[in-house]
């Protein structure tokens, strides 16, 4: 796993909490729903955190969400659980220097 | 000048890290999260540019980028994909897309691409102050093609060329494909209608050693041999319904089949068609498949008769007298004032080509420096206007001969059927094709006799 201080563009500086906690919310909504084994919702989540998690400067957010999507498409509940408990602590212990 | 841009993505966070990149860097942005809200907007705002999200829910960002197209074909459209699928990449291309991004995507990465767009749809590219310098003209019919042409360089978008035979269809298609990316490969041009479909789906699509009789090596066909470059395919109307499928095939599969090989061969090439047939008619008739015209039609471009612009004419005179001069080392000839005058209001039925065989036959049988006007009366009047199909030619002999001997005759067909060597019912069956009534030949007392 990638490192917890990220350098992001203070240019993103109004849109990065946002953008955080939208990611908190995805990993409850994963959990939910592998509960229901709804595995097409993780794919699209973790689709998307691929997409866009690099672009803010989070790379690992972008590895976290190819991870999940990849698993989701495996139907692996267990790497998917694993992916979730890492996104969640990357989100508690993340450090953002703005520069 | 501040440049609009519509950006559709379904994922808010995609559309607000985009946003910031591109109003720091001086665009205005016009959000929208689905496909339907985008073609709701354009109209509304115009935008200069639009950026979409290939997988989005309801309209993927494919059939937007159709839509968006067949109303405005010349706007460009940069799409990003989450997957770095090369077949979407190339699809997208070939529908017009300028730019196909794969995501995560870097800023700068994104502004250089979205700025690069701009510069081209504004006509600004390196290659744009030669655009299109074989061709002569001075009309402003031709002028505002090439500009459009000019365009649709920049992009990878499939283009049908129609115009009467002689117009410079081909000329045109290799304008865009030398002002296009794909310059330094390949351009491989074929006439569909002068090969036999057996032949020509084996120079198409290439065919395995022994997949037919005669088929001694391996061949790898133009497709093949346009890897990289651009394919034009003229005359397309022309091309057998069963090769039509065979080719709507590559169009989407971005692969050929060699005639006997089981499997396929990826190739990444531009398709410029041409024909001079109505193909809307052709597919109203069942002569052409449908999903395959609007394959070749993403954007149609008609280039005008030699007649509709008739300001080009001089000029293509004083070029073609030129090239002979220098082709032949002699001294470049003219034409007198009125021969000039003559062939500039002349019909041109054989276009461009028709009046390169003019100037050449001019310059071959006229041993002084001018050309005068009795010259090119001649010229003109000992240059068919095009060559006929061996099937047309044997028609109008047929129905030409038919007449005559019922000329000769009076209209008496047992008269007619026997000079002709036909018995009478065959005789009278050829008449109904050619939809000649015997009558309009006889007298009246003639016509009473026979009946």
């Amino acid at each position: 796993m990638a490192t917890r201080i990220v350098r992001v563009d203070p240019e993103l500086k109004d849109l990065i909490p946002g953008f955080l906690n939208n990611r908190r919310q995805d990993a409850l909504t994963i959990r939910a729903a592998l509960a229901q084994e709804d595995m097409e919702t993780v794919r699209i989540l973790g689709h998307r955190m691929k997409g866009c998690g690099g672009g803010y400067g989070f790379n690992a957010l972008s590895e976290l969400g190819g991870i999940l999507e990849q698993c989701a498409q495996n139907r692996d509940s267990e790497a998917i659980t694993n992916a979730v408990d890492e996104l969640q602590a990357y989100l508690a212990e993340v450090e953002i220097i703005y520069d | 000048m501040q440049y609009r841009v519509l950006l559709v993505d379904d994922d808010r966070d995609m559309i607000s890290l985009l946003s910031a990149w591109l109003q720091e860097a001086g665009f205005e942005v016009d959000p929208v999260m689905s496909g339907s809200e985008a073609i709701a907007r354009i109209d509304v705002i115009r935008p200069h540019l639009v950026i979409t999200d290939l997988v989005m829910q309801g309209m993927d960002g494919m059939t937007l980028l159709s839509k968006i197209h067949r109303q405005n074909p010349l706007m460009p459209v940069i799409m990003l994909s989450g997957k770095a699928q090369i077949a979407d990449a190339v699809k997208a291309m070939h529908l017009g897309t300028a730019e196909f991004l794969t995501k995560p995507i870097a800023k700068e990465e994104l502004l250089d691409r979205v700025r690069h767009t701009l510069r081209l749809a504004a006509g600004e590219s390196d290659s744009g102050l030669n655009f299109g310098k074989e061709m002569i003209y001075r009309s402003e019919k031709i002028t505002r093609l090439l500009e459009q042409a000019k365009l649709l360089a920049g992009t990878d978008v499939t283009v049908m060329i129609t115009g009467a035979t002689g117009t410079g269809k081909e000329a045109l298609a290799k304008a865009i494909h030398e002002g296009s990316a794909r310059k330094d490969r390949s351009f491989v041009a074929i006439n569909c209608a002068a090969i036999p479909e057996q032949l020509l789906e084996s120079e198409l699509f290439g065919h395995e050693k022994g997949a037919f009789t005669g088929a001694q090596t391996k061949h790898e066909g133009l497709f093949q041999a346009a890897n990289g470059g651009t394919m034009f395919l003229d005359e397309v109307g022309d091309m057998p319904l069963g090769l039509q499928v065979k080719l709507l095939r590559v169009l989407q599969d971005f692969a050929v089949r060699p005639v006997g090989s089981v499997r396929g061969f990826p190739v990444n090439v531009r398709v410029i068609s041409a024909t001079n047939t109505d193909l809307e008619q052709g597919v109203k008739s069942s002569r052409f498949r449908e999903d395959l015209y609007y394959r070749l039609c993403v954007v149609p471009l008609h280039l005008p008769a030699l007649a509709e612009r008739r300001e080009d004419i001089q000029p293509l005179l004083n070029h073609f007298l030129e090239r002979v001069g220098q082709r032949d080392n002699m001294k470049r000839k003219r034409f007198a004032p009125e021969a000039a005058d003559y062939l500039v209001s002349a019909p041109w039925p054989g276009n461009i080509r028709q009046l390169m065989n003019v100037v050449e036959l001019c310059c071959a049988l006229t041993s002084t420096d001018i050309i005068p006007l009795t010259m090119a009366q001649k010229a003109l009047r000992d240059q068919p206007a095009h060559v006929q199909t061996l099937k047309d030619a044997k028609e109008d002999f047929e129905r030409s001969y038919l007449v005559s001997v019922l000329r000769v005759t009076n209209g008496h067909v047992s008269h007619a059927a026997r000079l002709a060597g036909r018995n009478r019912t065959e005789f009278y069956k050829l008449l109904k094709q050619h939809h000649i009534e015997p009558e309009e030949f006889r007298s009246s007392r003639q016509a009473s006799e026979e009946d």
